[in-house]
């Protein structure tokens, strides 16, 4: 039995290959014993569809089914129920109040008042500087871990901790290292500065709280930045570079001409991946400074988030919902095109 | 161009020897072939004179001058790798360009317009200039990596295998190009292979490379009649010379242990000769057979004339006729 194995084999490839057109050959030129494997192989798909009285094609249905009902029951059914609530003044903590129909009121409210395009600017604040100062260094430590000197792989689980902690216990957390008092951070500011550490507070002062929270996110999230440069640095192979080093490229000059296009694609998914991400924030800022002082730390789900449980204004929050996630999911549209256009290049 | 010059240098990587003691000189405007099998050591000896690799001792000179702790880009040469290595974001001219647009160099834009388009066009590639690198066939990808190292004029060309990647007939039709481009441009070439074909058509000399020592090294008709050991004899020659024991035949020298028969040695008929053999199979390539032949249980494959006649079964004699003489230990032993 075991020496007939590996005709067995052969016999569900060409199955699999090319049933008809081999199937000759292939009979003429098997050995008798392997024959006997090759039409225990034929037979094989016959039954199961006698048997069951099921094609390929609905059992791919079947096995799908289950994810696209679940799909549309808790992803696309909400999406639609939302759109539709946009144009009503349906209240969710008064159910019984009856619904009108509003047209595109919300809308016009929502984009033409001034408290949210300040809610827009906060998260264009946090999103760019987040971005920009994560991609910077996440690339940076990624291009030091690249190098391979004794204990990088100690290093990059250090420097991912920070990534594998949740955003619940890093708000919780930085509030802490902020405490004017007895907060690390100050003090580690203090030190270095000379200034006194009690003398500014990060999640308190109107002009620091957009900066504090911009920092505990590059804390947290450089680490996936570089880990995805870091594929990218990896995919670039080593001959590229002596190719490079015989062409009397300098390390600069391999840097910008090699390194750096190389990556790009995956420095670009990074950005996305980011962008998208931080364009939702909600958790880790909610904990942090819950939008304060004033609004000044206010980003977009945060105000939805009021408007939608502390005013109940369930369809104006979902008309300012449907805002955010058609400017999402433009951008990144327009971004992905761009990326598609660097990745063929 | 200039002379390189190897003086016994050796690299080992961890516990593997893969170049011991190795001496070589290469002459302005020579074109030098190493063979040897896979893992001979051959591929590490260009890496080293490219100073992509250091070596542990030993010391090479380019143009008289030492450079082994010089950086690669401080050695003058040019560099076609096996794997092609082209830049892959890059058009197959500015793969071309890369080089001359060293910082350092400063060759005016039109001079490297000119020089990449002569290039190209010498090895048929002009039309697929502004092709991205990875959108071309194997054939072409190589040959734009043999035209980035032509539009410099290096000390020496470092070749490592450059068609062993493509289709027979190509390679053909590459080979007869690289050895006319060479001959005009005057070039130093260092290139290395296991095809014999390529060492035997285009090198001025050939030196035999094995488990990282020089065997011998020799224009292809010296190393061909007259290899120093059993291995060096077995490098050449198509069908591979028949090493068989010297007890098989009568009239030996004294102290050969091994007789190298190629199908020149040895001459075929229907009796009369030193001994005799079965014929096992006749494989016709047309203008000629290859002849398997059962010796006394050893297989000997000789060529013969396809009008012989000859068919399995048939009984020949064998007779020597000026065949090569090897110790126990595979060195030659004069005749």
């Amino acid at each position: 039995m075991r020496s007939g194995l590996p005709f067995e084999t052969t016999g569900i490839c060409r199955i699999v290959d090319d049933p008809g057109a081999r199937s000759v050959d292939a009979m003429n030129e098997l050995s008798a014993s392997s024959r006997i494997t090759y039409r225990a192989v034929m037979v094989r798909p016959g039954v199961a569809r006698r048997i069951r009285g099921l094609s390929d094609r609905t059992l791919a249905w079947l096995f799908i089914t289950p994810t696209i009902v679940l799909l549309l029951a808790i992803n696309i059914f909400p999406l639609l129920w939302t759109i539709y609530l946009s144009f009503t003044n349906y209240r969710a903590n008064r159910a019984n109040v009856p619904t009108i129909w509003l047209g595109a009121d919300w809308y016009q409210s929502i984009l033409t008042d001034p408290d949210i395009w300040a809610a827009m600017q906060v998260t264009a604040h946090f999103v760019i500087w987040t971005v920009v100062i994560e991609t910077v260094i996440g690339f940076g430590l990624a291009f030091l871990i690249d190098k391979k000197f004794r204990g990088h792989g100690m290093w990059t689980t250090i420097i991912l901790l920070p990534m594998m902690l949740s955003p619940a216990v890093v708000g919780n957390f930085w509030t802490f290292l902020y405490q004017p008092q007895i907060g690390l951070f100050n003090y580690v500011v203090a030190f270095f500065t000379g200034r006194d550490a009690s003398s500014f507070q990060m999640l308190g002062d109107v002009r620091l709280s957009p900066w504090a929270i911009v920092i505990v996110d590059a804390w947290m999230w450089t680490p996936y930045v570089m880990l995805i440069c870091l594929a990218g640095l990896r995919s670039i192979p080593d001959y590229i570079y002596e190719a490079a080093e015989v062409d009397r490229a300098s390390k600069w000059r391999q840097f910008w001409s090699i390194t750096l296009p190389m990556a790009l694609p995956f420095i670009m998914l990074a950005v996305l991946f980011r962008g998208i991400e931080n364009f939702k924030m909600f958790d880790m800022v909610n904990l942090l400074t819950g939008g304060g002082p004033g609004s000044t730390t206010e980003v977009a789900s945060i105000t939805l988030k009021r408007a939608a449980f502390e005013s109940w204004r369930t369809g104006y929050s979902s008309a300012f919902a449907i805002i955010l996630f058609v400017t999402v999911f433009g951008l990144a549209n327009i971004y992905v095109k761009a990326l598609n256009k660097v990745k063929s290049r | 161009m200039a002379e390189v010059e190897i003086n016994a240098v050796s690299k080992a990587f961890g516990k593997a020897q893969a170049v011991s003691g190795l001496s070589l000189t290469v002459g302005d405007g020579e074109f030098v072939a190493l063979l040897g099998p896979t893992g001979a050591g051959k591929t590490t000896a260009l890496r080293l004179i490219a100073g992509l690799e250091r070596p542990d001792c030993g010391s090479i000179r380019i143009d008289g001058r030492d450079v082994t702790g010089d950086a690669p880009a401080d050695r003058d040469v040019a560099f076609v790798f096996q794997q092609y290595s082209l830049y892959p974001h890059l058009t197959v001219f500015e793969n071309m360009a890369f080089a001359l647009r060293a910082p350092t160099r400063r060759v005016p834009e039109a001079d490297i317009r000119a020089k990449v388009q002569e290039v190209a066009r010498l090895l048929h590639i002009e039309s697929k200039l502004h092709n991205k690198a990875t959108q071309l066939s194997g054939g072409q990808m190589q040959r734009v990596a043999i035209g980035r190292a032509l539009v410099r004029s290096p000390s020496i060309y470092l070749m490592d295998e450059p068609l062993s990647s493509l289709d027979a007939k190509l390679r053909g039709e590459l080979r007869l190009e690289l050895k006319r481009i060479q001959v005009d441009l005057g070039a130093t070439i260092l290139y290395v292979t296991h095809d014999q074909t390529e060492a035997m058509t285009m090198a001025s000399r050939i030196g035999v490379i094995e488990a990282g020592r020089l065997m011998q090294i020799g224009s292809p008709r010296e190393i061909y009649e007259n290899p120093v050991n059993a291995h060096v004899a077995a490098r050449l020659g198509q069908p591979t010379i028949n090493l068989l024991p010297a007890a098989l035949f009568a009239g030996v020298p004294a102290g050969v242990e091994t007789i190298g028969a190629r199908t020149e040695h040895l001459t075929i008929g229907r009796g009369g000769g030193d001994v005799s053999a079965t014929v096992k199979r006749v494989e016709h390539l047309g203008d000629q057979s290859h002849l398997h032949l059962d010796l006394g249980g050893r297989p000997v494959v000789t060529l013969a004339d396809p009008e012989a006649g000859l068919g399995a079964g048939d009984e020949v004699s064998l007779r020597l006729n000026k065949p090569l003489f090897f110790d126990a230990k595979g060195w030659r032993v004069a005749a």
